[in-house]
């Protein structure tokens, strides 16, 4: 009858799972006797012959190896008997390999034992940390990302909205909102970016800002104004959107943790690929209402400073209220709008009265101007 | 206990041959017939806290069914869940394989389960989970996949390199590293490999040739989101 079988033994020739052995520790070596495999020959091994490390999965195998070229054969221990003859009997020089892989078993199970507890620490702290501080830790990543990142970033996704729409190239629309920009602008100190304004044929009520400070106008906005003040005071609106980074930050919400950890190492075409592949959505971003409230105050500030009556912009809030019950698709995710206009009226009261300065063009122009080239929808 | 595969391909089933008085364990679940002198009994393999912490920790199910030929000779087939082969292993009481938490299908009376705690990096990153099977003892262990099933067999010292999803079940004999498929960390996030094992032999290992969490991806978007 075959002994039972204690080991596996490896070779050229022996099956890739290990012909199943039996073996036994004597004074001068091991004796091997295969459990069932024909290639497999009974055989002696000295232990000066061979040489011993530990082996397997989890490092808890004593792996004895023997032989040269083809004739080499390997012998995973598991049988903790054998094991402990083994050590028993072994010389001193394979004794000593015996414990630096015995050690090697002991390293392997502190550094796991190690690993786990810093990973319940890490988690526990990872869970403190979202639980008080995600808004933190997406401020601190924002400002992290260079200008240079921010405007390679919108500009690719504002050429690639251009390409799609019709946009205005000059003509009065154009001017004004020119003059608009160039007005806010001048009065943002330290201003770091250079603001491109588009006006696209649409007739949506809408604008939108993208990172880097590039900014659409529908011309249905323009439409719907009842003056050059209520764009202006969309357009002070979305540039400040632009100057609080408010795009990069849901950018970096919606993209997560791996944003984060390109930021910190730097990974620029990583972040960029990863930001591509939000696409449009970059445009659409659905702002917090706490981003859309610090946009509104922020920007009726700049738009006292540049001295453009700030009313205009309360009064495009108002209108919206009363005649779209506050839901029109640039507004339908911020703040009510009576409520906002309601909020801007206290702002404007506790601002220095300035007296403002008229724009250059006339708003009934421009208008007509954009009744001439839009089609009716 | 006998073993056969019928219709092997993606939808097999297993035919087991049990002598009187002999048993089987089964995945919960996969007995899809049986001969009536074949009794079924539920068993928490391990007891009660191997049950537990196997349900706990590998996602397993909680119990094993256990089919017994208790009033004679006779057959159960058995299947499982997912399209894909099975695949028949012959336990010597050496030999033994760690299998992720999906790929038990059935086993003789002498296969020994266990749930085994991963390293960190490997529970964290293999894609198997924290914990896997270690499966050993005597008989045959019956596993299956999804999609088909192909052998790598590794020398001493022999590398091979395998998407950590793919896997079915390694020799406790192989040493495994996970690393990144690409050079840079995003790179190898976004290029659809992720993170990848780095076998070394001696040993075998089994892999599936279809990813189950790819295809659940894919397979979701069919699927209508109620409001």
């Amino acid at each position: 009858m075959n002994p039972t079988p204690n080991a596996l033994c490896f070779g050229d020739g022996l099956p890739a799972s290990g012909a199943p052995c039996s073996v036994t520790v004597s004074a001068e070596g091991v004796t091997i006797v295969p459990t069932g495999n024909a290639e497999l020959a009974e055989e002696a091994v000295a232990f000066t012959a061979m040489s011993v490390e530990a082996g397997g999965l989890d490092h808890d195998q004593l792996v004895v190896s023997w032989g040269h070229g083809s004739a080499r054969r390997t012998l995973y221990l598991k049988d903790p008997a054998v094991i402990v003859a083994f050590r028993r009997t072994a010389p001193h020089e394979l004794t000593a390999h015996l414990e630096r892989a015995a050690q090697q078993v002991r390293r392997a199970r502190h550094s796991h034992r190690l690993l786990w507890g810093s990973l319940l620490g890490a988690l526990v702290g990872l869970g403190l940390m979202l639980w008080f501080g995600s808004d933190l830790i997406v401020e601190w990543a924002v400002a992290k990302i260079p200008i240079e990142w921010e405007r390679k970033l919108g500009e690719s996704v504002y050429q690639d909205f251009l390409s799609k729409e019709t946009v205005l190239k000059d003509g009065p629309a154009v001017s004004a909102v020119q003059e608009m920009t160039q007005r806010l602008a001048e009065k943002i100190p330290d201003n770091p970016y250079t603001f491109q304004v588009s006006v696209v044929q649409s007739p949506v009520v809408n604008a939108f800002a993208l990172p880097g400070g590039y900014v659409v106008v529908f011309t249905g906005l323009m439409n719907k104004a009842e003056s050059g003040e209520e764009v202006a005071g969309v357009l002070s609106h979305e540039l400040n959107h632009v100057l609080q980074r408010h795009g990069l930050e849901r950018m970096v919400k919606m993209l997560g943790l791996a944003a984060v950890v390109g930021i910190i190492v730097g990974d620029q075409q990583g972040v960029l690929g990863l930001a591509k592949q939000l696409g449009m959505e970059l445009a659409t971003l659905k702002f917090g209402r706490a981003q859309e409230t610090e946009a509104d105050l922020t920007g009726l500030r700049l738009l006292s400073d540049a001295g453009i009556a700030p009313d205009g912009m309360i009064r495009f809030f108002e209108r919206l209220s009363e005649k779209d019950g506050g839901r029109v698709e640039l507004f339908s995710t911020h703040p009510m709008s009576a409520a906002r206009a309601e909020r801007l009226k206290a702002e404007l009261a506790a601002l220095p009265k300035r007296m403002p300065n008229p724009f250059t063009f006339e708003w009934k122009q421009v208008q007509d101007s954009l009744a001439s080239s839009v089609p009716k929808t | 206990m006998k073993c056969e595969i019928l219709y092997p391909g993606a939808f097999p089933m297993v035919r087991v041959y049990l002598d009187a008085n002999e048993t089987v364990k089964a995945e919960s679940g996969a007995m899809v017939a049986a001969s009536p002198t074949i009794d079924i009994e539920s068993k928490m393999e391990g007891g009660f806290l191997g049950a537990l912490s196997r349900k706990m920790l590998s996602g397993e199910k909680f119990f094993f069914q256990t089919l017994r030929a208790s009033r004679g000779a006779g057959e159960v087939l058995l299947a499982p869940t997912v399209p894909g082969e099975i695949v028949l292993l012959e336990l010597d009481g050496v030999n033994e394989y760690m299998v992720q938490k999906d790929g038990f299908l059935a086993g003789a009376e002498g296969v020994k389960i266990e749930s085994k705690m991963q390293s960190l990096t490997r529970g964290l990153l293999g894609g198997e989970g924290f914990f896997i099977l270690k499966i050993g003892g005597l008989g045959q262990l019956v596993l299956n996949s999804f999609g088909a099933v192909h052998k790598i067999d590794l020398k001493p010292n022999e590398e091979y390199i395998v998407d950590n999803s793919h896997l079915v079940a390694w020799s406790s004999t192989t040493t495994y590293n996970i690393e990144k498929a690409s050079s840079g960390w995003i790179a190898s996030l976004t290029s659809g490999e992720g993170l990848v094992c780095r076998f070394r032999g001696p040993g075998v290992v089994y892999i599936q040739s279809r990813n189950p969490g790819s295809f659940g991806n894919w397979i979701r978007q069919f699927i209508p989101v109620s409001e």
